[in-house]
């Protein structure tokens, strides 16, 4: 099911699980931004909050699970759109950035995965990945 | 024979509903909690989607001039949606492929206009 040299095409990741690793990811970088600014102060909270955020991020959507706490939670992981394989530390790097792009037009790119054929964002497409239910493609080892 | 785009239902009608209930809970509470748009915040410039949370919750609390102004694809959406809980078993469509582009494209326009750049 997981053969790395074949393009998935089996079930997507729905709307109602992005949405809810989203929010789950969020409180948690949000905890850790609140935790940090009442040590730090203000700027130096959100600032190296954010910083960890992009980590945090970057470092588990690279990972070979594809998988941040909240897709973990939800049973949904990254995968390449072509191979199945993981995307890897850069393309995870430039995927963080292309949510701007998805987020730019009141959230459009977001919303594309509702209508889309393989339920891909903007981001989703910049990347040439998609996001996929680990019962269908399971994750060996988190973060891998 | 038009290009169609499969579109499956399951997704659309989960969020349509989340949509409804929020606008309707926005426009019974007169609520201006909203996203603004970043796309106008750091240009000025409209998004295709501008308008869509006034257009929902005056929709969804029965304002359908308020609604239609604000971004006729907001009433749109709200009939959608609703009639997507009235067909809980149909679990796709077949759209045209313009549809989607069409509609953005129409959105745009209305909204460019609205805010006096056109």
């Amino acid at each position: 099911m997981t053969d790395a040299t074949t393009a998935p095409v089996g079930p997507r990741a729905n709307f109602g699980q992005r949405f809810a690793a989203w929010l789950v990811d969020i409180v948690i970088i949000g905890v850790v931004e609140v935790v940090l600014s009442a040590i730090l102060g203000r700027a130096a909270g959100q600032g190296l909050g954010g910083l960890l955020g992009l980590v945090y991020v970057i470092y588990l959507e690279g990972s070979p699970s594809g998988q941040t706490v909240g897709k973990r939670l939800l049973n949904i992981r990254i995968i390449d759109a072509d191979n199945g394989g993981p995307i890897g530390y850069g393309r995870a790097v430039l995927r963080y950035f292309a949510r701007i792009l998805s987020a730019l037009p009141c959230l459009l790119g977001f919303f594309w995965m509702l209508w889309d054929k393989n339920k891909q964002t903007w981001h989703d497409k910049i990347t040439t990945d998609v996001v996929v239910p680990t019962d269908a493609y399971p994750v060996e080892a988190w973060p891998g | 024979m038009t290009a169609v785009q499969r579109v499956e239902l399951r997704d659309l009608r989960f969020a349509g509903a989340a949509m409804v209930a929020v606008g309707a809970a926005r426009g019974v509470s007169h609520s201006s909690i909203g996203l603004p748009c970043p796309l106008r915040a750091l240009t000025g410039i409209p998004c295709p989607l501008c308008g869509m949370t006034t257009s929902v919750s005056a929709a969804a609390s029965g304002h359908i001039a308020t609604a239609f102004f604000a971004n006729p694809a907001g009433l749109v959406a709200v009939v959608v949606a609703l009639a997507l809980l009235a067909v809980p078993r149909r679990e796709s469509v077949d759209l045209p492929r313009w549809v989607v582009p069409a509609a953005l494209v129409f959105m745009w326009v209305w909204e460019l206009f609205r805010f006096g750049i056109l």
